[in-house]
């Protein structure tokens, strides 16, 4: 009896040292993480190991600043070369570029002559954590359009999250307002699908771009969300029309005035607006469902080492 | 004897290497990005006119963060090669002040954002990711840093916003324009740019 319970013991110890020892590797802190580096270097290029732990040269600001003037020269001599493992080229055809190039000039228009400035004003009477609550509130009626994506997807874990979430958000977080379910004890976070992507995962292609008035980029394959919220999503049975549009209105107001500036700090950045929103709306998309597709495809390893060659 | 000499090569073996460890890629990423937080936070950098010294002290960050060219180089993809020398520096120097006048503005308005590292992975030998997780009052938003080791520190030559990509958002700019033009006209392009800003 004795022995059994001391090797139950033994095994319990043995088990839990094992499972424990992956999941600290892949933890954030990043005394483990120095260490990830090294056997990697090793194997790959021994001979181009630095000579100086590079700490200290992470830590002085000056010596690095110094040689990067002589190396400029000497440095952009060198051509490119493409890397083919490292990414992948995401591209969308553009065929009614004229009218999709009209369209992103209407929205940019109501954008910064209508919407921007109500949502500034919005702003300044709406202290932001109100503001936070209406955004919840929204975002809890999305569950009918979340949970069919997740089902639709096989992914029964994501339903299961998006019913507990439901549940808990509506009857505890005062009908949506609040979000205590992605608090850190219940821990259901909102699943990130809908049904554009989920006609992705199933290996549909975009189609070809298009740019919606008022809704904005997306195209065929992704306009099923819009078909999809005019029957899914509550606030699309709100009747009359001018009572729907209100709480359209006030739902888009909500939403902009908790990001204002990053449209604008997108368009700053572009040298071309049009193909810079465009390419931000295909990789998003892409990598939305990418990450559904299966883990295991590109994505990188938990521990993080993979070898090349 | 002989166990002595094995016992005593093994131990050289680890001496050897030791030197190896290249400070980790999330640590470099991470030092530079506590230091703009500290530029933001510094109570003596309050004023509003102190704002042209912050940006100065960020310059300094971003120079020891960024690996510029190997950021440009990356942005033009193929068509760098079609830039000669003299193209291609003045190409980096005006793409950098694009990115500056871009957001240098943006990241001053950030005060009590809070900046969370999340992973550390290895991409290729030289080549790593470092993602983090900056978090406001109304939402988190995924920044992944992507550095490249050279001459013993990891700097960073892509950045990674909501799954979006810098240098292929810009190289799908790019191509797009040297499509049509010279690389000659495309400086041109980003000197109006830089001016008009």
């Amino acid at each position: 009896m004795k022995s059994l319970s001391l090797a139950v013991v033994l095994f319990v110890f043995i088990a839990v040292g094992c499972a424990h020892a992956p999941h600290g590797a892949s933890s954030p802190a990043p005394s483990t993480a120095t260490s990830q580096p090294q056997p990697i270097l090793v194997a790959s290029n021994s001979d181009e190991v630095p000579p100086t732990p590079p700490k200290a040269t992470v830590k002085s600001p000056e010596t690095p600043v110094k040689s990067e003037k002589g190396s400029l020269d000497n440095d952009a001599s060198l051509d490119y070369t493409e890397e083919v493992k490292e990414e992948e080229k995401v591209t969308i055809a553009d065929p009614i570029e004229p009218f999709n190039r009209a369209m992103f000039q209407f929205n940019d228009k109501l954008y910064f002559w209508l919407l921007k400035p109500v949502a500034q004003g919005y702003k300044v009477v709406v202290p932001e954590d109100a503001r936070v609550s209406v955004k919840n509130f929204f975002s809890n009626l999305g569950f009918p359009i979340r949970f069919l994506s997740c089902l639709l997807q096989a992914d029964f874990i994501c339903a299961a999250t998006e019913v507990g979430r439901f549940t808990v958000n509506t009857v505890w977080g005062i009908g949506g307002l609040m979000d205590p379910a992605s608090s850190k004890d219940l821990n259901l976070q909102k699943q990130d699908v809908d049904l554009g992507q989920t006609l992705g995962v199933w290996g549909v292609g975009h189609g070809f771009y298009i740019v919606w008035p008022v809704i904005g980029p997306s195209s065929p394959r992704d306009s099923f969300e819009i078909v999809g919220e005019y029957f899914l999503y509550p606030v699309s049975y709100v009747s009359p029309w001018y009572a729907w549009f209100g709480v359209r209105g006030l739902e888009e107001v909500n939403r902009t005035s908790l990001s204002i500036g990053d449209y604008e700090a997108l368009k700053e950045a572009a040298i071309d607006p049009y193909v810079a929103l465009r390419d931000a709306y295909v990789q998003y998309r892409w990598k939305k469902v990418k990450m559904k597709r299966g883990a295991q495809m590109e994505e990188l390893a938990p521990g993080g080492v993979r070898m090349e060659r | 004897m002989k166990r002595l000499f094995v016992g005593l090569s093994i131990l050289m073996l680890f001496l050897i290497s030791l030197p190896v460890y290249a400070g980790a890629p999330l640590d470099a990423v991470k030092i530079n990005a506590d230091q703009v937080l500290d530029i933001l936070r510094d109570p003596k950098l309050k004023a509003a006119s102190a704002k042209e010294m912050k940006k100065d002290k960020l310059r300094a960050v971003y120079v020891n963060m960024f690996d510029e060219v190997e950021l440009s180089r990356r942005s033009l993809g193929m068509k760098w090669n079609k830039l000669n020398t003299a193209q291609r520096q003045e190409f980096v120097k005006l793409f950098e002040q694009v990115l500056e006048k871009a957001y240098a503005d943006r990241i001053l308005s950030y005060t009590n954002e809070k900046i969370e590292f999340t992973k550390e992975s290895m991409i290729s030998g030289n080549l790593a990711e470092v993602r983090t997780k900056v978090i406001t009052a109304s939402k988190e938003i995924p920044i992944y840093y992507r550095v490249i080791l050279k001459g013993g520190t990891w700097k960073v030559y892509d950045v990674t916003i909501e799954n979006v990509s810098l240098v292929q958002n810009y190289r799908t700019q790019f191509n797009d324009i040297l499509a049509k033009n010279t690389p000659e006209q495309l400086l041109e392009i980003l000197r109006k740019k830089v001016k008009a800003q």
